[in-house]
């Protein structure tokens, strides 16, 4: 990777930003995400944004029009407002729980693969096991066992701090689907960093690195993790969906954001239960989570091309 | 061949052993308890319960005494929530139904996904190819619990005969098991698309077909059998999820499965509803692990020799 004196080479993060620009499916979903995030977090912070829990009894589901260009909902609430503000609670769990999991998952699949042996053998076993638990079960378990530190947090914080419970609640009260989901979603990207960690160790500049003394810290992450970083950056984009998809999905049960919070999970299950009335309540939500979902589908997608070649589509 | 199939026997066996104690005791730590309904029932009356069904004993004992059952009796417990029902009567009722839904599922799943995959593959950045994989994109992204009411909305009222919802006539199992097998076919074709992409661009198929190998034999017999190990190592996994039932799909079809009783389950605190419910997915789970191992094995030789897959 030594670039000769006289030329400036193209690095391979330079590379891939071409490949990443020519394609345009994936610039389009960067820009599409761009934007919904943009509105999710900017657009309420205008007034001609209602408040999302104004309820208004004389406009039930009320049509498309001007003031409520979504319709309303069953209390009269106006929908665009409504998913915007849920849009921000399932972009949020989707950024914070993916974090969450790569850390985990990354740590992990690096000891385990470096350290190699038994304590590999028993960490990808414990990682078997974990893989055997039914899911929803894990999420439910371990959302209802933090529940209540988190609840003496609140309080806590309520009384030292002196800001009011009403601010604090709402965001405290993800903090357990934070968790629980993110707890969860780091045991595939431990074997993929695993494997790979496996494959880097064998490799001569590491045998360089560790004859020069350098301590197995400074190996680990500043000689292997760095090279690791193609791949965990294509695996993040394609895990926010899968983890994105999990929160609407305990939404939807009635277990993950609950009132007076919404995400695009709940929104969808109201449209849901109201669909003959007043279909363009589970539209709208259905529209741009999917739509979310799609765009961060093709970003990974363009973005695994662009760091991959080998895997590249031409 | 055969060590390789003991050796990952008494591997699965392990894990079904430290899944049942982690559930075993993570369910004991939750807040709460089975017994506590609408109303609030007097102490001594709490007192009995728990000792009518062993909850009062230390925790290690009820431990061995919940093995102690399970391997001389084959006796999962009582249901502590529905009086007087075992756990193995409500999983012996439930478990057909979720399997129907889901081997037929599966069936839609590979029916639509394997063909729709080597076909997008072959014809690789041309037109069938995006035809085929729009679709195959959306049916990742759009949830099984917007598909399920739309489905249940559009084909459940137009097309006669097809139920919605409930589980009293043969073609309740149709509408569950589409919604299912859509899902995951658009999984398994994205799947097999990559691993034949993959194999087509490697050397000894370039010299096949410079032998002079027409389409099909080229497709079925010689790329065929590497470019499905992607598919066939989700394939495992995905069927001991779907035969175990899927709680949305479930809950919007109204459908008698495993999937009800797993959420259910866990929120009343049955505790040994759920250590058996869990029982059965983890050995669902590992067989099924156990099964794409040996057809890894026989699909890819390479492996053979490693003795892991």
């Amino acid at each position: 990777m030594s670039t000769p004196a006289y030329t400036q080479g193209n690095s391979l993060w330079q590379d891939a930003m071409r490949r990443l620009r020519n394609n345009r499916a994936a610039v389009a979903s960067l820009v599409f995400l761009l934007l919904v995030t943009a509105a999710c977090f900017l657009l309420p912070l205008f007034p001609f944004i209602a408040n999302p829990n104004d309820t208004n009894l004389d406009n039930i589901a009320g049509p498309c029009c001007w003031e409520h260009p979504f319709g309303t909902d069953q209390l009269g609430r106006d929908l665009l407002a409504r998913v915007l503000y849920g849009g921000r609670i399932s972009l949020l769990v989707g950024a914070v729980a993916t974090g969450v999991s790569l850390l985990v998952g990354l740590v992990y699949g690096l000891v385990s693969g470096y350290v190699g042996g038994r304590t590999d053998a028993l960490m990808m076993r414990a990682v078997d096991v974990l893989f055997a638990l039914p899911f929803i079960v894990l999420v439910i378990v371990f959302s209802l066992s933090i529940e209540e530190p988190v609840k003496a947090l609140t309080t806590w914080l309520v009384n030292t701090t002196g800001w009011s419970r009403e601010s604090v609640a709402p965001i405290l009260g993800l903090v357990p689907l934070f968790i629980a989901i993110g707890a969860l979603g780091w045991l595939t990207l431990a074997r993929i960093v695993r494997t790979q960690t496996l494959e880097m160790k064998a490799q001569e500049y590491v045998m360089a690195a560790r004859s020069l003394g350098l301590g197995h810290m400074r190996i680990l992450f500043r000689h292997i993790a760095p090279n690791l970083l193609g791949t965990v950056v294509v695996y993040t984009t394609l895990a926010v969906p899968g983890i994105m998809l999990t929160e609407s999905t305990l939404s939807f049960i009635g277990l993950g954001v609950k009132a007076p919070n919404s995400s695009w999970g709940t929104l969808i299950k109201e449209g849901a239960d109201r669909m003959e009335v007043s279909p363009e309540l589970l539209l709208f939500p259905s529209l741009f989570f999917c739509l979310t979902l799609l765009a961060l589908n093709f970003l990974g997608d363009g973005l695994r091309d662009a760091i991959d070649p080998k895997s590249a589509k031409d | 061949m055969i060590r390789l199939l003991l050796r990952r026997l008494a591997q699965g066996l392990l894990v079904v052993f430290v899944l049942e104690t982690i559930t075993f005791f993570l369910v004991r730590l939750l807040p709460g308890n089975p017994f506590l309904g609408d109303r609030k029932l007097p102490e001594h009356i709490m007192a009995q319960l728990n000792n009518l069904y062993g909850l009062d004993q230390p925790a290690w004992v009820q431990y061995l005494n919940y093995w102690k059952g399970i391997l001389l009796h084959g006796d999962f417990g009582p249901s502590l929530v529905r009086e007087g029902v075992q756990v193995s009567t409500i999983i012996s009722q439930a478990f057909p139904v979720s399997l129907e839904v889901g081997v037929v599922g599966m069936l839609i799943a590979v029916c639509v996904g394997i063909p729709a995959g080597m076909l997008a593959a072959w014809y690789r950045n041309r037109w069938p190819d995006a035809l085929l994989m729009l679709p195959a994109m959306a049916g990742i992204c759009i949830p099984a619990f917007v598909t399920a009411p739309v489905f249940g909305l559009v084909l459940g009222t137009h097309v006669p005969g097809l139920s919605v919802a409930g589980w009293d006539n043969p073609l309740c199992v149709v509408l569950p098991a589409l919604t299912l097998g859509l899902i995951n076919a658009a999984y398994i074709a994205r799947l097999t698309r990559g691993g034949m992409v993959e194999v087509l661009a490697q050397d000894f198929v370039r010299t096949a077909r410079a032998k002079g190998c027409g389409p099909a034999r080229l497709l079925y017999v010689h790329a065929m059998r590497s470019g499905l190990l992607p598919a066939v190592s989700y394939l495992g996994p995905a069927f001991a999820a779907l035969i175990t039932g899927s709680f949305v799909v479930e809950t919007c079809f109204q459908v008698p499965g495993m999937g009800l009783h797993f959420v259910n389950a866990t929120t009343d605190r049955d505790y040994f509803l759920i250590q058996g419910l869990v029982f059965c997915y983890g050995s669902l789970i590992v067989a099924a692990n156990l099964v794409v191992d040996l057809v890894l094995v026989a699909l890819n030789p390479r492996l053979r020799s490693q003795g892991t897959a």
